[in-house]
């Protein structure tokens, strides 16, 4: 058996004649949690739906617990939780009877109805039909539904969408428990990295189709280069004669920027910068955050 | 299978598809009692023919569609598709179970429908043994004439997530049932007529497509049955979701 819990093999989806989703290789290792980032329309939710049977891959081939979904459909399935771009719910139905649909399905024990009520914490709406839900109640109730089985895998398509700042830090604290506590693999799409950062083990970055990025988080930040901006009187003059002594250095909005550099090597340029007689009024450093890497890895044409 | 058809009652269990049930027969029964059967001998069968007319050439094979719609409108509307289909259930398993259900309910429409017409020879007290031989034939006839519409109806119904489309559909073409079922060529042919002519008691009197044995109607019926069956189950198969 592979090491991997999710492993596609050259994944591709093709509506009409443009690619949805095109060779994609996803590989998940057990008890990762996943964060599945790329803006809209780049292919998640396809990428999902087929993850999960419900599409057929135009191409390529998806292997589940080490088995081939195209084969093993249902036994996969017996495993797998999921909630795919919005709850679904039968509005006339109690919290508590839509669960029950479900867990008639699944075999579950009715006791686990009322362990995945509180672990969303609806228990206390589980008798009101869920048409009168707000959407976060409605969302917490789907992700309630892809528990009720005890899934090894739970595959969640953009859970936070619709819920309110709160909402969302419950449902990131829910996510990071799961695996520490019940060994859980997690797959999860989103189009913010900031919220990827607070959970995500290993990150898989897709845009127009295409997968650009499959990495630890670790990884990804590194990419985050770190910059020092020094504010000065005279910028332009500054600036060449900082070059003329032979120091790399940009300008730009009327800051001076140097690449990350040694505590010492700063020291220097600021002594030089005063023995010059210019006035330094501020030295920073500027870090590019996560969400300026995905918008530079996603909006150009160019990959990794 | 138990377990989706289980859960498909579940989800119908509190919904208002129960009423429908019960307004076919009590019209009927109603326009049963209103009908004159003073001097005439055929006193039950003039009473069916009566009760058949509205149930059978309108009202039943307009809930063929409602009740097809039905047990797909709660998967359209909440994009419960998703969530069923990513279950440990086969696509067979579910589409059956919406078969089933639905054929389901129109028995109960047919029993209420047969208790009405027994109802109605016990109120105006009919003479002699009850005719039960033509009350079955009727009610359980008419009950196969509108599998192959169910089938049909399933099949658009499910491949169409609006819950009015495939309704307005089937109420066009239910509407032009009073002048096929005249016609002894097309009569047998057009599904939504059939349950009309297995509901009718044959009489001298009939007319049109009644004429056609009963044998022919009902290999026409099993033949399409088949067919619309297949076809609304390998889409059911293959959609996307
Ligand atoms: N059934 C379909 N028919 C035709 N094109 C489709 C279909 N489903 C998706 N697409 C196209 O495939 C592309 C990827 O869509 P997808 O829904 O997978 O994006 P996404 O990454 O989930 O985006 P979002 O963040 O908006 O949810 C889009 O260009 C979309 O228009
Ligand atoms: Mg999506």
């Amino acid at each position: 058996m592979s090491e991997f819990i999710i492993e596609t093999n050259k994944l591709t989806k093709k509506f009409k004649n443009r690619y949805a989703v095109e060779s994609v290789n996803l590989q998940i290792k057990k008890g990762e949690i996943y964060g599945f980032l790329g803006p809209n329309g780049a292919g998640k939710t396809t990428t999902i739906r087929m993850l999960l049977g419900l599409a057929k891959p135009t191409y390529g081939s998806i292997q589940i617990f080490g088995k081939d979904m195209k084969k093993e459909k249902l036994t996969v399935l017996k495993k797998v939780g999921s909630l795919v771009e919005y709850p679904s719910y039968y509005g006339h139905l109690t919290a508590y009877e839509n669960l029950e649909a479900i867990r008639i399905l699944l075999d579950a024990p009715k006791s686990r109805i009322d362990e995945v009520l509180s672990i969303v914490r609806l228990s206390n709406d589980a008798k009101r039909p869920v048409k009168g839900f707000s959407l976060g109640m409605k969302q917490r109730l789907g992700i309630a539904a892809a528990l009720l089985g005890k899934p090894e895998l739970l595959i969640l398509d953009e859970p936070t969408n619709g819920l309110d700042p709160s909402g969302i830090l419950e449902i990131r604290e829910l996510i990071k428990s799961m695996p520490k506590e019940h060994g859980i693999t997690i797959l999860v799409s989103s189009h913010l990295l900031s919220e990827m950062d607070q959970m995500a083990t290993q990150v898989g970055i897709i845009t127009k189709g295409k997968m650009i990025f499959q990495d630890s988080i670790e990884t990804l930040r590194q990419r985050s280069k770190s910059k020092i901006a020094i504010k000065v009187n005279e910028t332009e003059q500054a600036w060449r004669m900082l070059l003329s002594k032979g120091i790399q250095a940009e300008m730009e909005n009327k800051q001076i920027y140097l690449p990350h550099s040694s505590d010492e090597a700063i020291s220097t340029v600021v002594e030089e910068l005063i023995h010059n007689r210019f006035s330094v009024f501020r030295v920073q450093e500027e870090k590019k955050s996560l969400e300026d890497i995905f918008l530079e890895l996603t909006s150009g044409e160019g990959s990794l | 299978m138990g377990k989706v058809l289980r859960s498909e009652f579940l989800k119908l269990r509190k919904s208002s598809i129960w009423l429908l049930i019960f307004i076919s027969p009590v019209l009927a029964t109603l326009a049963g009692l209103g009908q004159s059967v003073e001097d005439t001998p055929y006193k039950w069968e003039i009473t069916l023919s009566a009760m058949s007319f509205l149930h059978a050439l309108l009202f039943f094979p307009l809930l063929t569609g409602v009740f097809s719609a039905f047990v797909c409108r709660y998967e359209h509307l909440g994009g419960g598709w998703k969530q069923l289909l990513a279950m440990p259930v086969s696509r067979s398993n579910v589409y059956i179970a919406k078969f089933l259900i639905v054929i389901s309910l129109l028995a109960i429409t047919q029993v209420l429908f047969a208790g009405g017409l027994v109802l109605v020879g016990q109120l105006k007290g009919f003479e002699g043994a009850l005719p039960w031989k033509m009350i079955l034939t009727s009610a359980i006839g008419g009950w196969i004439a509108s599998l192959p519409l169910v089938a049909l109806q399933l099949f658009v119904s499910v491949a169409w997530s609006s819950f009015a489309a495939p309704l307005a559909i089937n109420v066009v073409f239910t509407l032009p049932n009073i002048l096929v079922v005249n016609s002894e060529q097309f009569g047998p042919y057009y599904p939504w007529a059939q349950p009309f002519l297995a509901m009718m008691p044959t009489t001298e009197e009939s007319f049109g497509a009644l004429n056609v044995p009963m044998e022919t109607l009902m290999i026409v019926i099993l033949g399409s049955l088949v067919l619309f069956f297949l076809s609304g189950f390998t889409y059911f198969q293959r959609k996307e979701i």
